[in-house]
């Protein structure tokens, strides 16, 4: 790392982490250079998603992942999952895996929905962690500059979906297809299986629209059980292979958003047979 | 092209910009016109240099100044930077300087012998910011065309947009440069009156990503667009991006974070009382949310990239 002087805050991070995760930060805080990036995402940022989310990963959540050598090293690449959960644990809990076991490190760049940078404080922590606003002009400028991406194509239709509906993909957006086929840039389908159970909802309130968020969830729990989450990385699918042509034809970028959905949902599926129990 | 006609040549930027096309050894002319002495001896002293002090708001003195000393010294580019820069001034004499001035010019351009080039500096502040916009922003970025922005930034838009008209229309090659905000004395910039203050306010739980541009790359990005043929719209970088609390910080201010909704009567307050420029309702969106220039366009096409910092602390 840089052989500047740190400040105490970011002192007292790096204290929180272990050593492996510091050198980690170490290598992506030589990736990311002493400044911030047009999304304000910075390496002392880096530091502290991986503290904060330190202790739901490790002794919360107790993450058990799986196939992180399918995230390729370098070049434009988006991961794409489910999404899960009344309140979005399953994006930071992917957000971290991707931190602390891509090989090379590899900051990942997750999609948050419009209206968390409206969110005071935690829309500023996620942006400095490396989260963006998802316009599209701003996933475009990560593929574009060789980067990784995290997507949810269910969006907030995925994170609100009544518990009877859990593990059963919803409206599965096709943005991310066709980014990937124009990019040329293989996707990841991952399955996160685990979250469905954090904190079941039990109502929403649709007239009460904080800080443009589309409701306010009404979880039967305060807090998400401890429940054990099981990340799942699928086999690279380079869509601009199986899908060759035009781009931008919608019936070429249907099919391949298909393609995605159902890898993720097979994945999701091999999760559910494999764990044993919510909790375990 | 080697002949050259700066309006707002006595701003920091039209003096930069004049040493960047002195430095160039095929130019042979640069009339300059201010509506100030001009400050810079090292520039006046160029026998290539001729300035004139001359008040821009008055047609006739654009005619004479086309068709009088700019034919005789066969002007090839008009780069146009001349406007208030005081968001406090307001009225039909500040628009005339703002938008008329341009579209006068432009006009009376296109029917000029030896003008080949209108190269117009516009600014990063036309651009709407809100978080259901892309916080990088490129040329087709949407403008901030609220119905109750000030006259600053209305002006602003519609000489921009004035200009962005005749493009393909005109027999001129036309460039505009939406620049990042170059942060410095007498430069019109809003952040500049707003770090001023001993005391700078931030919205609680907000600290947006800001992009300045330094003086030096300001002008190169000119240069290059006035030695450039290419025509259209140029988003321009600078090559400092921070949050707005670390951008206190290295100017040496103290911050202070209160709830937003307190923002707008503090500094509505502080216009008041101490005659400041700097407009809580103008810079919201900017103070909640990033917004970052793209400037893929421009290094393309102009062979332009930030290279230099923004020095702090600013005077």
């Amino acid at each position: 790392m840089g052989d500047y002087p740190l400040g105490v805050g970011r002192r007292l991070v790096r204290a929180f982490l272990s050593r492996d995760l510091r050198d980690r930060a170490d290598v992506l805080a030589d990736k990311q250079g002493r400044g911030y990036d047009c999304f304000g995402a910075n390496a002392a940022g880096s530091e502290l998603a991986l503290a904060a989310t330190k202790p739901l990963y490790d002794r919360w959540f107790r993450v058990d992942s799986r196939g992180i050598e399918n995230v390729p090293d370098e070049g434009a690449t988006i991961i794409a999952a489910n999404h899960s959960g009344t309140l979005p644990f399953d994006a930071f809990m992917l957000h971290a895996d991707v931190l602390r076991y891509s090989s090379p490190p590899r900051l990942p760049r997750s999609v948050m929905d419009r209206f968390v940078p409206q969110l005071p404080f935690f829309g500023t922590l996620v942006a400095r962690g490396g989260g963006i606003s998802g316009s599209r002009r701003n996933v475009e400028h990560i593929l574009e500059t060789g980067q990784l991406l995290i997507v949810f194509p269910e969006g907030t239709v995925g994170i609100g979906k009544p518990f009877r509906d859990r593990y059963k993909l919803q409206e599965w957006r096709a943005g991310h297809a066709e980014l990937s086929l124009r990019f040329r840039a293989p996707v990841v389908p991952t399955a996160i299986v685990g979250a469905e159970e954090q904190m079941p909802l039990l109502g929403r309130i649709d007239s009460l629209q904080l800080f443009g968020a589309p409701y306010l969830p009404i979880p039967i729990t305060p807090f998400p059980l401890p429940v054990r989450y099981h990340v799942r990385y699928g086999e690279p699918i380079r869509l601009h292979e199986e899908f060759p042509g035009d781009p931008r034809d919608p019936t070429r970028i249907k099919a391949a958003a298909q393609r995605i959905k159902d890898a993720v949902q097979a994945l999701i599926d091999q999760g559910l047979a494999e764990r044993e129990g919510v909790f375990t | 092209m080697s002949r050259y006609l700066i309006t707002g040549a006595t701003t920091p930027i039209g003096e930069v910009l004049m040493r960047q096309l002195l430095s160039h050894s095929d130019t042979s002319a640069i009339l300059a016109v201010g509506a100030e002495p001009l400050r810079n001896r090292a520039v006046e002293i160029d026998g290539r240099v001729r300035y004139l002090r001359m008040d821009l708001t008055r047609e006739r003195n654009l005619r004479d100044l086309l068709y009088g000393i700019g034919r005789e010294l066969e002007i090839e580019v008009i780069l146009d930077m001349a406007s208030h820069r005081s968001l406090s001034a307001t009225g039909s004499r500040v628009r005339a300087l703002n938008v008329l001035t341009r579209r006068r010019l432009l006009a009376l351009a296109e029917e000029h012998p030896t003008l080949r080039r209108f190269v117009y500096r516009s600014y990063a502040e036309v651009y709407d910011v809100t978080t259901a916009l892309p916080s990088l922003i490129d040329e087709a970025h949407p403008l901030d065309l609220r119905p109750d922005a000030p006259q600053w930034i209305r002006d602003r838009i519609e000489a921009d947009l004035s200009v962005c008209t005749r493009m393909g229309m005109s027999r001129l090659s036309i460039a505009v440069l939406r620049t990042a905000e170059c942060l410095g004395p007498r430069m019109g910039s809003q952040l500049h009156d707003y770090l001023s203050a001993g005391l700078c306010f931030r919205p609680l739980g907000y600290d947006p990503i800001v992009n300045l541009i330094s003086e030096d790359d300001l002008g190169r990005a000119l240069a290059l667009a006035a030695r450039s043929e290419a025509q259209g719209i140029f988003t321009i970088p600078g090559a400092t991006t921070l949050p707005v609390s670390e951008i206190i910080r290295r100017t040496g201010r103290k911050q202070f974070s209160v709830p937003g909704p307190l923002m707008a009567p503090l500094y509505a307050a502080r216009r008041t009382v101490l005659g400041t420029d700097f407009d809580y309702g103008l810079n919201r969106g900017r103070l909640h949310y990033g917004g970052v220039l793209a400037g893929a366009r421009a290094e393309e096409l102009l062979g332009y990239r930030p290279e230099t910092a923004v020095t702090f602390p600013i005077d």
